[in-house]
């Protein structure tokens, strides 16, 4: 294992979709980092981007939900290996802006979970990287 | 059963140990020896291979043989390694990242970040999705 497993199957999707991205659509910042360890890295493989600790993820979200009216995460597939404490998710990311665009990613998503938050996140984008 | 769907619940439940060999010790050993046989005996006949960052679908085997022909036949070097694996007996899947090191014949070495979504019918890959840090390498085949 990587890190010692800790939550359950139902947790895990709970915290992935529910509680990190409930949150992100929300535009709620502090619950969304609060998902997050101190030291988390998040990264964005298909743009070879990454994001170093929470000032860092703060900032990438501060960025994120201010080029979006509205921002929603759905039709989510969880993969979850429980016994290693990791979850992916195929999902689809709707975006619109203040025009009135709307971008459509589908998206899969890799959690590294350690004592209940993420460790290590990993973002593969279907196109042009919007998490800068 | 209903319809098979990508990880849908009910579906049959193979060990642990299965998902992580079959990608590893079977399909990617595979892909990385040019063993097109091992390769094509990992796919269920009507599987498909979608590569989702430049939208591109590959349906049925023999469309995945073509491709991997072309593959095989443009790249003189292929290396899967680093994998992290997201195993799940539970639903009849598994997701893995993985690094890509691949030499075009003649060219430079090329470094890829990828990951790669396998969804089983019973033994076999049914859905695989391909995710890429970079240019498109599962092209349709010239076949």
């Amino acid at each position: 294992m990587q890190y010692e497993p800790g939550l359950s199957r139902a947790e895990l999707i709970e915290l992935a979709t529910k509680t990190y991205f409930g949150n992100v659509d929300a535009k709620n910042m502090e619950a969304a980092l609060d998902c997050f360890h101190d030291g988390a890295l998040f990264c964005v493989q298909t743009a070879f981007t990454r994001h170093s600790g929470k000032a860092e993820i703060r900032r990438m979200f501060e960025d994120f939900f201010g080029a979006y009216e509205t921002i929603v995460h759905r039709d989510f597939t969880c993969t979850v290996d429980e016994a290693n404490g990791r979850i992916a998710a195929s999902f689809v990311a709707e975006l619109t802006d203040a025009d009135g665009s709307v971008t459509l990613l589908n998206n899969t998503n890799f959690w590294r979970v350690r004592n209940g938050k993420f460790q290590e996140v990993y973002v593969y984008m279907s196109g042009a990287n919007v998490l800068v | 059963m209903a319809d098979w769907t990508p990880g849908m619940a009910g579906q049959l439940t193979l060990p642990y140990p299965f998902y992580i060999d079959i990608v590893t010790k079977r399909y990617f050993d595979g892909v990385d020896n040019k063993n097109m046989t091992q390769v094509l005996n990992c796919f269920a006949p009507d599987a498909i291979l979608h590569e989702a960052t430049s939208d591109t679908v590959h349906k049925g085997r023999d469309a995945i043989e073509a491709m991997f022909a072309k593959l095989f036949s443009d790249f003189e070097q292929i290396w899967h390694g680093n994998f992290v694996h997201t195993g799940d007996p539970q639903s009849n899947a598994i997701c893995s990242q993985f690094t890509v090191l691949i030499t075009p014949n003649g060219g430079e070495q090329l470094r890829y970040e990828n990951c790669n979504r396998f969804y089983c019918k019973d033994r076999l890959f049914q859905h695989v999705f391909v995710y890429m840090s970079g240019d498109n390498l599962l092209k349709e085949g010239d076949a």
